[in-house]
């Protein structure tokens, strides 16, 4: 008898618990961004909105687009966190409008068509460079400098097909170098598989230059690897914003858009600033006096049209892909 | 034939029951998967054709893979000899060896290897400054290297039986007929424990094809298949998944063929030895001794670095990336126990939840296959050895395409984690339980039967206890091998799912080899526990079965 009371009693403890524990909502964030980005998002909302529980399924930006855009018929994840322009316009019928309301803090020009996705942060390219690995070679200052033959196997940059941030740094290029002279970089380049790895090849010294977003090198420089330096290119360089989106039929529900919300706000824009060096899309926090970042007035940036970047985005694939064949010869 | 005396007993009903299981979570996925790849508007086999990155693809997978077979026999056979003849200084460490296999996570292990022989690593730094240019490790040189060294002990352990179990008096009585010792060695001793090195070397042929982890982080620009497959169903999703079939297929084709080439050398070359008298390890000194030492030593201390690394790595402060060598802290540790301990929660509870049901079922599935045949039992045989030609990107997509939507919706569920590590695993149990019931006589239970014990009871109070030590054995194998899956798993988690090893594969993915040692370090000790346990207390041969 007495173990069946036991038994009984754990049963109900057990109950008791599992409903304790349905009460408590969940929101699902598909994300992109590294560990420790996700950490200061999912601090953040602890603090704000503690009844909130918040999962995550990272991956690449492309790789989990293409997921929410299969689980359709039976949608699984709430947020998704964060790509770039050209890359979340092909997946808009994912997504649902939403005007956040931290939404007035953010300024007009960075926002997308009808607030079907919400820029998050703003990245800025920049060349990471390994001054251990550099041989003889001179630091780069420009763009043009890394055409010259001797840098052919020195530079990683990712494969855009898999990645946003190659996609925005090579159409960048071409656009601003040209054709020719992207094909000379070609030949200099190695590709790797995904974004995360130029950043580690680089710190390791498998590469002397990676082509990166500054959020994603700086931390290298901040962690104290003195070998590790940033270059803003002298020619100019490419600014890209970073959306994030609600997803269409969110299981989530009014959760879903409180998390939202806490995701655009003051307080984890700052926190991704500080502890993931992200810039943020909102206009109300002052860069260089949070982290030893050069303020966006000081960096000289060319313009893209990221519409049109995502609307040629099959043709420029196609041209890469045949310069970077060529080049590898 | 199913007579009227069969309808009344339980096992046909049971065999029944099992085969049903075995149809929806085994062969519905498989079937799913070989469907979806001949359809859509343009079937895969037609675009696989077009494309020659598959094609290529398909080639360097059976190239590598042929290639670390052989280097995999160079190393784990004569490891594998000189440990079971000889006795020499440093030997004691080598009974480690079956351990490094199935403990680091083979992401640790490649990104361990990048430290020392990467563009920057120490030894390609050192042969650079003497002058030696060591080639790219990403690509072919770092795969094949890798890989030797995570799977040679596959060979080693399976060489290491075979020669313990053979008969030592045969070789004696070559060279008493006048054979010289070596060629008396390679004339009788080599025919009986040939059989067993090429299954292991074919084992490790399946294993080089079905990689995941090592071929994610070292293929870089080389076409694989397993990373062409993965890619292409994370990039196509559950939706419409013609190519990531279409690869999928293949793969399971040549693992088949393998397989079926393994069951013939084993049926072929079967040499019964009644009763072997292994020889004794005899004892060898001077410079032959320290070169066996060295060379044996070596072999095991380079499998070990990986170990050291994550251990020295779970302990170092870190700032972001950057490791601080030198600093030490808690901090790692205390992240993986109180701050985010859901991994080790999860892997707990799904790699014991697999264990438990894939060890119930292996021991009642393998019962009726072996002691109580009828109609549908082979059935039962043939569909559970299945899952041994899958590797797990191929399990993952089936099971994603199978329970995604529809009639048993499981996407999202732990569920799905469970089914995923359960059927992976579930031949490890079946074959340690069918290799026990076969020794245990028919008489046994019929004695038991006629003394008025009913069938059921039977089984439960004489032929259990029975197959303990084998169940136990199977279970303790099927937790560890359950708690280092990565590739099945990687492909049906969801938000809040996500267990040990892919948490240790998501932070080596976002730079934080911290807390990815951290995380690995736990997991190690999560393996190595139970068979600790096992061995020490409980006195357990864990790796006789294999």
């Amino acid at each position: 008898m007495k173990i069946h009371t036991t038994l009984a009693a754990a049963i109900l403890a057990l109950a008791a618990g599992t409903t304790a524990f349905a009460q408590e909502k969940t929101v699902t964030l598909y994300s992109s961004n590294p560990e420790q980005a996700i950490e200061a998002v999912a601090n953040t909302l602890k603090e704000k909105a503690p009844d909130i529980r918040l999962n995550s399924i990272t991956g690449g930006s492309g790789v989990l687009l293409r997921r929410l855009e299969a689980e359709a018929s039976n949608v699984q994840g709430d947020l998704f966190w964060s790509s770039s322009f050209n890359t979340v316009g092909a997946f808009e019928g994912q997504f649902q409008a939403y005007e956040s309301l931290e939404l007035s803090a953010i300024p007009e020009k960075l926002r997308y068509p009808g607030n079907l996705y919400t820029p998050a942060n703003v990245h800025v390219v920049v060349i990471m460079v390994n001054t251990d690995q550099l041989g003889d070679l001179p630091a780069p200052r420009t763009w043009t400098d890394l055409l010259d033959p001797k840098w052919k196997g020195k530079i990683v940059v990712a494969d855009p097909a898999n990645s946003s941030t190659g996609y925005t740094i090579l159409w960048g290029l071409h656009k601003m170098i040209g054709d020719e002279e992207l094909k000379k970089l070609a030949a200099n380049v190695a590709v790797s598989s995904s974004s995360s790895a130029v950043q580690s090849g680089v710190a390791m010294g498998e590469y002397a230059v990676g082509l990166a977003f500054e959020a994603n090198a700086y931390p290298y420089v901040d962690g104290g690897q003195e070998e590790i330096e940033l270059v803003y290119p002298e020619d100019g360089t490419f600014i890209t914003a970073d959306f994030a989106g609600l997803v269409k039929g969110a299981p989530g529900g009014d959760a879903a858009k409180t998390a939202f919300d806490v995701l655009m706000s003051k307080e984890t824009q700052t926190a991704l600033l500080e502890t993931s060096f992200r810039r943020p899309s909102r206009s109300d926090i002052e860069v260089s006096k949070i982290v030893k970042l050069p303020e966006m007035s000081a960096i000289k940036v060319f313009d893209i049209d990221e519409k049109e970047a995502a609307d040629k985005r099959d043709e420029f694939l196609k041209t890469w892909q045949s310069y970077a064949a060529a080049g590898a010869n | 034939m199913i007579r009227a005396s069969d309808l009344r007993a339980p096992w046909l009903w049971l065999s029944l029951a099992a085969l049903v299981a075995l149809l929806v979570f085994i062969v519905y996925p498989v079937a799913n998967i070989l469907t979806a790849s001949v359809s859509g508007d343009q079937n895969g086999w037609s675009r696989l054709l077009a494309d020659p990155r598959g094609l290529t693809a398909i080639l360097n997978a059976l190239i590598l893979a042929s290639v670390v077979t052989c280097t995999c026999v160079l190393i784990g056979v004569p490891l594998a000899y000189v440990t079971a003849r000889y006795r020499f200084f440093g030997k004691s460490i080598i009974a480690l060896l079956p351990l490094i296999t199935l403990v680091i996570p083979e992401v640790i292990s490649a990104q361990t290897w990048l430290m020392a022989l990467g563009n920057n690593g120490l030894i390609t730094r050192f042969l650079r400054d003497i002058g030696i240019q060591l080639p790219t490790f990403y690509g072919w040189f770092g795969l094949v290297t890798v890989m030797t060294f995570v799977y040679y002990t596959y060979v080693y352990i399976g060489t290491v039986a075979a020669i313990s179990g053979f008969d030592s008096t045969l070789e004696e009585a070559a060279q008493s007929l006048g054979t010289s010792p070596a060629r008396s060695r390679m004339k009788v001793m080599l025919p009986v424990i040939l059989p067993s090195i090429l299954a292991s070397a074919l084992l490790v042929f399946t294993m080089v094809v079905g990689n995941f982890a090592i071929s994610m982080i070292l293929a870089n620009r080389l076409p694989l298949l397993s990373v062409v497959t993965y890619q292409a169903a994370v990039s196509e999703g559950g939706a419409a998944p013609v190519m990531q079939s279409t690869f999928a297929t293949v793969s399971v084709v040549m693992v088949m063929l393998i397989l079926f080439l393994n069951r013939w050398i084993v049926s072929r070359g079967r040499f019964e030895i009644a009763q072997g008298r292994g020889a004794r390890p005899v004892p060898i000194t001077g410079w032959r001794g320290a070169v066996i030492g060295l060379a044996a030593s070596f072999i095991v201390i380079v499998s070990l670095v990986p170990l050291a690394v994550i251990a020295v790595g779970a302990f170092t402060v870190s700032r972001g990336p950057v490791m601080q060598w030198g600093n030490w802290t808690l901090a790692n540790m205390e992240r993986v126990f109180i701050n985010a301990p859901q991994p080790l929660v999860n892997s707990l509870i799904y790699a014991g939840a697999a264990t438990l049901i894939g060890i119930c079922f292996s021991a009642l599935v393998s019962y009726l296959i072996i002691k109580k045949r009828n109609a549908v039992t082979p059935w039962l045989d043939y569909i559970s050895s299945i899952p041994l030609a899958l590797s797990g990107t191929v399990l993952g997509i089936g099971l994603v395409v199978s329970f995604n939507s529809g009639w048993l919706p499981l996407t999202g569920t732990a569920t799905i984690m469970v089914l995923a590590l359960l059927v992976r695993r579930l031949p490890f149990g079946m074959r340690s339980a069918q290799a026990t019931l076969h020794n245990i006589p028919n008489s046994i239970e019929e004695a038991s039967i006629s003394l008025g014990s009913p069938p059921l009871r039977t089984f439960f109070k004489v032929v259990l206890p029975m197959m303990g030590p084998a169940i136990a054995s199977a279970a303790i194998l099927t937790w560890t091998t359950s708690v280092s899956e990565l590739s099945a798993s990687i492909l049906v988690y969801s938000g809040g799912r996500e267990t040990l090893t892919i948490q240790v594969f998501r932070l080596i993915g976002s730079n934080l080899m911290a807390y990815a040692s951290a995380y690995g370090l736990v997991l190690i000790a999560v393996i190595i526990i139970p068979i600790i346990v096992a061995t020490k207390v409980f006195k357990i041969d864990v790796f006789a079965s294999k």
